[in-house]
């Protein structure tokens, strides 16, 4: 039920029952006037009953008189008959007045008129005559007259009698049907009003109940949804909290309350930062807010790197982390829901990893290194030996010669493969084009082997700040996945340039190693840069991009790998830039220090 | 006495192949060099070779698919591999008679040389 409903019906509950008391007010009017009707017919019948007997009274009277006259001869009886003989006129001009509703009465008035005319014709003769007391006969006469006069008034008054019988009981009638009719209408109204207020009564507190159940069980949703909430936000692995958007704590699961030492049931209502307390892990400084970052931001936000957790108890722990804006309605942030993990263990194993990396990267170099360095070895000692058999000063001199040319390349070898090692405290100038030509002369003999060409395209200078064993290793690993990616007999062109600066960019060099192999596959390309991932099944680590990445950036650079679509290699194009002024710090170098 | 056996030394390695072929000259051998594994089988093929000194690591063709092609035109050619690798193929191992690591020094290898045309020597009387 809608509030218009409910209207409709405090309507009806105002207006059907003021309307049924009208009609029944009504008919009670109409039955009450109907009764008085009767009543006054009633009232009318007595009135010409009693004017019909003042009839008869006073025509007794007039014959009375006359007799009087008639015995006495005395002329003094007669005036009284005079006097009654005008009043008897105007008595019935007032009786037909009465009764002018009912022609019968009127035809019984008339002939009585008629009669008493007659009389009263012969009462003239009486008085006119000379000696009217003489004549018995007339005295007979007379008593005929008026009793023809008398049986008429008797027939109206019989009739006029009968009128008033039939009308007392049409009054009688009507009273009593006046008070059933008040009973039973007062009852009829009475009950259907009753019955009509319950069913409307019914209908309100029905629509009542419902929406006392509808808002009960919204209630146990609202609970339930609530609960589901909590239980699934307590069950997660991550530690999360909750606060609003003043920056106060409402919720923390288990996970949160360990990392963060604080309790819940402390933590509630306290500053964030009080409970969340996160500093940068290597300046020490005190890190933004999350809740002033969200709202500056206006959307979901990773927390910068390498940002620390301080717990309650001092204990220090790298997290991960990430905030979320919680909206209402109008899009208003009304709190912030932080997830954040400890990450302490991923970064130590991370670093493992790295390392791992970096002797992989010296396995595989291993082999052509050994090769590189045992033929000139074995030439020496070959060497040695001619010598010290040799007689003749001028072949000495040869066989010398040779030997310092194959100890050169031997040093040079050696000198490359400890500058993979070795690194200085700081970033230095790095040329990168002396470093390339060191990678590539490491990698020669593999290259050799499988027939690969390699073409340098370079123009210009190329001189970046860094840490050169990092970016030897970023080299070696890219031009190693170049070489895997050839096969025999393939082709490698490595493209540097300077590039400007920009407007979101430093100066720099992009180095390019556009490869001749079967390119990158779609499915493959989002992953590249992600740990364990390999293309190269047990041969591969899955580490080596990953690493490089991780060096370049750590420069303020970025590997960019697609499929190449210029000139007439059309495989793999991996285009590092490094800036030339770089961002890596003493601090971040991860190659540990050789000497 | 050793001036009758005449070596085939194949390496990709020309300063290195030069150096070997005066260490052997002075040995006693006559000594064949090759700078690759085609070369190596055409010389191979046309002249009587007593023992093969191989290299492994080549470009084109590496030392393992020159053995085989060796082994297929003259089985009883004794070949011994010489090379830096550390990472030999079994089937090659399998293949050569001996195989010797560079940088094990002249001595070494001059007699593991002599050592090996001996046997194939009294293998062939046997055969004789």
């Amino acid at each position: 039920m809608n509030l218009g409903d409910f209207r409709h019906i405090l309507r009806q509950a105002f207006y059907v029952p003021l309307f049924a008391l009208i009609a029944l007010a009504g008919i009670w009017l109409w039955q009450v006037t109907s009764t008085r009707q009767a009543q006054l017919w009633l009232d009318h019948s007595d009135l010409v009953s009693a004017q019909i007997a003042e009839l008869e009274r006073r025509i007794i009277d007039q014959q009375t008189a006359l007799r009087g006259y008639e015995l006495t001869g005395d002329r003094e009886m007669l005036h009284t008959f005079d006097s009654r003989n005008s009043n008897i006129e105007s008595q019935f001009t007032y009786l037909r007045q009465l009764i002018s509703d009912n022609p019968q009465q009127i035809g019984y008035l008339v002939r009585a008129h008629d009669a008493y005319l007659i009389w009263l014709g012969f009462a003239q003769n009486v008085i006119t005559s000379p000696n009217p007391t003489a004549d018995k006969s007339l005295a007979y006469r007379g008593r005929d007259l008026m009793t023809v006069v008398r049986q008429a008034i008797r027939t109206l008054s019989e009739a006029e009698d009968k009128l008033r019988k039939e009308r007392l009981e049409r009054a009688i009638t009507l009273e009593r049907q006046e008070i059933v009719l008040i009973i039973i209408g007062a009852l009829v109204v009475g009950v259907a009003l009753s019955v009509f207020s319950m069913t409307r009564l019914r209908r309100v507190s029905k629509a009542y109940q419902r929406t006392l159940d509808d808002l009960q069980k919204s209630n146990t949703e609202v609970y339930e949804s609530r609960e589901w909430l909590r239980t699934t936000l307590r069950s997660i692995g991550d530690a999360v909290i909750v606060c609003d958007a003043d920056s106060s704590v409402e919720f923390m699961n288990a996970v949160a309350e360990e990392l963060t030492g604080w309790k819940m049931a402390e933590a509630n209502g306290k500053p964030l930062q009080q409970v969340f307390h996160i500093i940068h892990e290597q300046t020490r400084e005190q890190a933004e807010n999350p809740v002033e970052k969200v709202r500056r931001l206006n959307t979901v936000i990773g927390l910068a790197n390498h940002t620390a957790l301080i717990a309650r108890d001092g204990t220090e722990y790298v997290i991960d982390d990430s905030a979320a804006p919680i909206r209402d309605k109008n899009g208003n942030m009304i709190g912030i829901v932080l997830v954040f993990r400890d990450v302490t263990d991923q970064k130590r194993k991370e670093a493992v990893l790295i390392a791992n990396e970096k002797l992989a990267v010296a396995g595989r170099l291993a082999a052509s290194i050994a090769h590189e360095i045992h033929n000139p070895l074995d030439s020496v000692a070959n060497l040695h030996y001619l010598i010290a058999r040799e007689s003749d000063p001028v072949k000495r001199d040869e066989y010398l010669n040779m030997a310092q040319q194959e100890l050169t390349r031997t040093m040079q070898i050696s000198r490359t493969m400890l500058n993979l090692y070795r690194e200085p405290n700081v970033p230095i100038t790095v040329d990168l084009k002396e470093l390339l030509e060191g990678v590539l002369l490491l990698l020669q003999r593999r290259m050799d082997n499988q027939s690969v060409k390699v073409q340098q395209d370079f123009q210009g200078s190329y001189v970046v700040e860094g840490f050169p064993a990092e970016l030897r290793q970023v080299f070696a690993n890219l031009i190693t996945n170049a070489v895997d990616a050839v096969g025999n007999d393939g082709r490698i062109l490595i493209r540097m340039r300077g590039l400007p600066a920009e407007e979101f960019r430093g100066a720099g060099v992009s180095v390019e190693i556009i490869d001749s192999g079967p390119g990158i596959a779609d499915q493959a390309s989002q992953k590249l840069f992600q740990p364990f991932f390999t293309t190269k099944g047990d041969q591969g680590t899955g580490l080596g991009l990953w690493v490089s990445m991780g060096i370049v950036q750590k420069h303020g650079g970025n590997i960019r790998i697609e499929n190449n679509n210029d000139g007439d290699l059309h495989g793999a194009s991996v285009r590092v830039y490094l800036p030339v002024r770089t961002l890596a710090t003493p601090a971040s170098r991860t190659t540990a220090h050789v000497d | 006495m050793t001036g009758l056996y005449t070596v085939l030394c194949v390496d990709d390695e020309a300063l290195g192949l030069q150096i070997r072929r005066a260490l052997l000259e002075v040995a006693g051998y006559k000594v064949l060099t090759a700078l690759d594994g085609k070369a190596a089988l055409s010389l191979f093929e046309d002249n009587e070779v007593h023992i093969v000194l191989l290299d492994y690591l080549m470009p084109g063709m590496d030392g393992g698919r020159v053995a085989a092609v060796m082994r297929a035109l003259k089985p009883h050619v004794p070949i011994l591999l010489h090379s830096a690798c550390v990472d030999l193929p079994q089937e090659t191992i399998d293949l050569v008679n001996a195989t010797l690591s560079k940088g094990e020094g002249p001595e070494m290898l001059i007699s593991r040389l002599q050592l090996l045309i001996d046997a194939s020597h009294v293998s062939m009387g046997r055969n004789q």
